[in-house]
């Protein structure tokens, strides 16, 4: 049988679907990684994701839909077969072998000469950096250093993809921000395809080259860090993804209207009939405070506003803010220290608030958030 | 007086009530435990260590002692096997009537061992159930076969107890884990799952090993108790007593005694070791 040409993805999952029993888990999940590219797949517990990853490794098998490796498609393969790199949450390291031993087990399953895996099981040791462990168990090391034998492990027999589930869950905040910077630098030098799943936003906007934003076992979003963040497509991804103020509003004559609130939209791309429901989402950086006509800046004028709270939470001032408009909404805006120091506000303070970036999204209060996708 | 002990009770550093309770605890195992253990060995040298070592190397006594030990092996080797592959199969799949096989497995515990010996005899004897259907040559009963096949009765459920609750509670990643790497269910099995229960396999084995050896109900039923051919060591100290030889009894008895001893305390002082990761 001739093989397919199309070879451009390293994994691809097409139109993936799962249920448990009567619950479905995962509704026609389709995403690509590229050779080398790191893609995080965020979402809260009960998204789906962790099904997205036993599926790919072949732990679990998908209802509907394909997984395929560098266009091969390795759906009805064994687990064993498909030559993944699962890194567990939990490590899994094999307690009763050494550091060596669990390095080079892929190794030894695979029948390899005793020389060639000691100059793998070598290199690998080197690589993540665990030269004065290699005799160690498990149980004599730390959670970072377990893990970089999981990674090790994993890479001895080169996988298609390493897969990492959760992998600084069950590790300390401090610990964790430097490890993820270890990995990701340890991945890009490697140019392993690898797919990581978490719930932690930050860690997402760090590790991934693209990000999957998921919820209810749909991806509701995928792009890159930036895109993701600066162009939400759902109000899940806008609030789930960093912070996000919502006014809802209709469209007329080409501005969002809002009561006393009007923004202009810009003439392209909005799709919206005269009249339709829309919201007006906008991240709480994205909002200006200024004393009442004190305005210089090109944003949009909102509202009058009183502000109602101020506190401060380490690099930035966060405020909360009562919109001066018939139903009193209340919005979050922050303040780096710079505008802080120069334009100081109190509780009480009477200001303007204006926004400088916002996304429009349909309003589809029962409808489903993927159904609500701008185009 | 009564003003006295409540205050001592509470000094610090003093506890009166330490030392009392492990003196009661001590007081309390005298007559049932310890006395009794005391005077198989204060009788059996009583008549001094050549009357002793004479009554041990009996033939009759040798063969009984090496049949309990050769019984007892094949005993717990089928035991182990069968402990692990239930202990598999039930840990790792759900299935309607799971729950009622592992009563089943259980059973046997419960049983009265005369009772185990006179069902086994009910269904292999001569006139059994399926016995008197077998070939004379086939007929294991009354042989050190049916010795065997007491002792897998008696103590089925020993090495799966202990293997269950390690299996059941394992961190299934590890085998997911293996799985990824590209290894088969059996070489999961032999390299990661097999590790992880072998501080169970060798405790469950010792245990099923004391318990054959020491069998009494089941074995004097479907042995026969024929002397040098189907008599166990605890057999033979039963005949030797009712024969009225009490120092031949007793000289066994030491040995079996000891044996046990040294198997609880590998047991007991062995855990951390068989246990270690």
């Amino acid at each position: 049988m001739p093989q397919t040409e199309n070879i451009g993805s390293a994994v691809e999952v097409r139109n993936v679907s799962k249920s448990f029993g009567e619950t479905p888990v995962l509704r026609d999940i389709n995403f690509a990684v590229d050779e080398g590219e790191i893609v995080v797949l965020l979402g809260a517990s009960g998204s789906g994701k962790t099904t997205i990853l036993r599926i790919i490794s072949g732990l679990e098998s998908q209802d509907e839909g394909t997984v395929e490796f560098a266009g091969r498609d390795v759906s009805q393969l064994p687990a064993r077969l498909r030559s993944t790199g699962v890194i567990f949450q939990s490590y899994a390291l094999f307690p009763k072998m050494t550091v060596e031993r669990n390095i080079g087990y892929g190794l030894r399953l695979r029948g390899r000469p005793k020389n060639e895996i000691d100059q793998r099981v070598n290199e690998l040791i080197e690589l993540v950096h665990l030269d004065e462990h290699r005799t160690k168990r498990p149980s004599q090391l730390s959670g970072g250093q377990q893990q970089r034998v999981a990674i090790a492990r994993a890479l001895a027999y080169e996988p298609e993809v390493l897969l990492f589930d959760e992998p600084f869950g069950a590790l300390d905040a401090q610990i964790r921000t430097r490890l993820r910077r270890e990995i990701r630098s340890l991945l890009k030098e490697i140019n392993v395809p690898s797919i990581f799943i978490t719930h932690d936003q930050e860690e997402a906007l760090e590790l991934g080259d693209r990000i999957a934003v998921l919820n209810g076992g749909r991806i509701e979003q995928i792009g890159t860090p930036y895109e993701v963040y600066m162009y939400p497509q759902t109000e899940f991804v806008a609030t789930f993804l960093g912070a996000a103020n919502i006014l809802v509003g209709t469209f007329e004559n080409g501005s969002f209207r809002s009561g006393e609130i009007k923004v202009e939209l810009a003439s392209t791309g909005h799709r919206f009939r005269e009249g339709q429901s829309i919201k007006l989402v906008f991240r709480p950086e994205d909002v200006f405070l200024r004393k009442p006509d004190n305005l210089v800046q090109n944003y949009q004028n909102l509202a009058d506003a009183v502000v109602e709270e101020v506190s401060f939470v380490g690099a930035f001032e966060r405020l909360q803010v009562r919109l001066q408009t018939h139903d009193r909404q209340s919005i979050i805006v922050t303040r780096p220290k710079t505008e802080t120091s120069v334009n100081p506000l109190a509780q009480g303070d009477r200001v303007s608030t204006g926004i400088v970036r916002f996304r429009i999204l349909p309003n589809f209060p029962l409808g489903s958030e993927t159904a609500a996708k701008i185009v | 007086m009564s003003a006295n002990l409540s205050n001592l009770r509470h000094t610090r550093g003093f506890d009166l009530v330490k030392p009392l309770s492990v003196t009661a605890l001590l007081v309390m195992m005298l007559p049932l435990i310890l006395l009794p253990l005391a005077s198989i060995f204060i009788f059996g040298m009583s008549a001094g260590l050549d009357k002793f070592w004479a009554s041990l190397t009996a033939p009759d006594a040798v063969f009984a002692l090496q049949l309990s030990l050769v019984t007892s092996f094949w005993a717990t080797v089928f035991n182990i096997l069968f402990g692990l592959f239930a202990a598999y199969v039930l840990a790792r799949y759900q299935f309607w009537g799971r729950n009622a096989i592992i009563v089943l497995i259980s059973i046997p515990t419960a049983i009265p061992t005369a009772v185990a010996g006179f069902a086994l005899l009910l269904l292999w004897g001569p006139y059994g159930l399926l016995g008197q259907y077998l070939p004379d040559e086939y007929r294991i009963m009354f042989t050190p076969y049916a010795i065997i096949l007491a002792n897998i009765f008696v103590t089925f459920p020993l090495a799966f107890g202990v293997i269950m609750p390690v299996l059941e509670t394992m961190d299934r990643s590890l085998e997911e884990a293996s799985a990824t790497i590209g290894a088969s269910r059996w070489q999961t099995f032999w390299h990661v799952t097999l590790p992880a229960l072998r501080g169970a396999i060798v405790g469950g084995a010792l245990l099923t090993f004391a318990r054959s050896v020491g069998e009494f109900g089941s074995t004097i039923l479907v042995s026969g108790n024929l002397s040098g051919r189907t008599q166990t060591a605890p057999l033979y100290i039963f005949a030797k007593f009712n024969e009225g030889q009490v120092e031949a009894a007793n000289a066994v008895a030491v040995v079996l005694a000891v044996f046990s001893f040294v198997i609880f305390s590998i047991l007991f002082f062995a855990r951390d070791w068989l246990e270690a990761d």
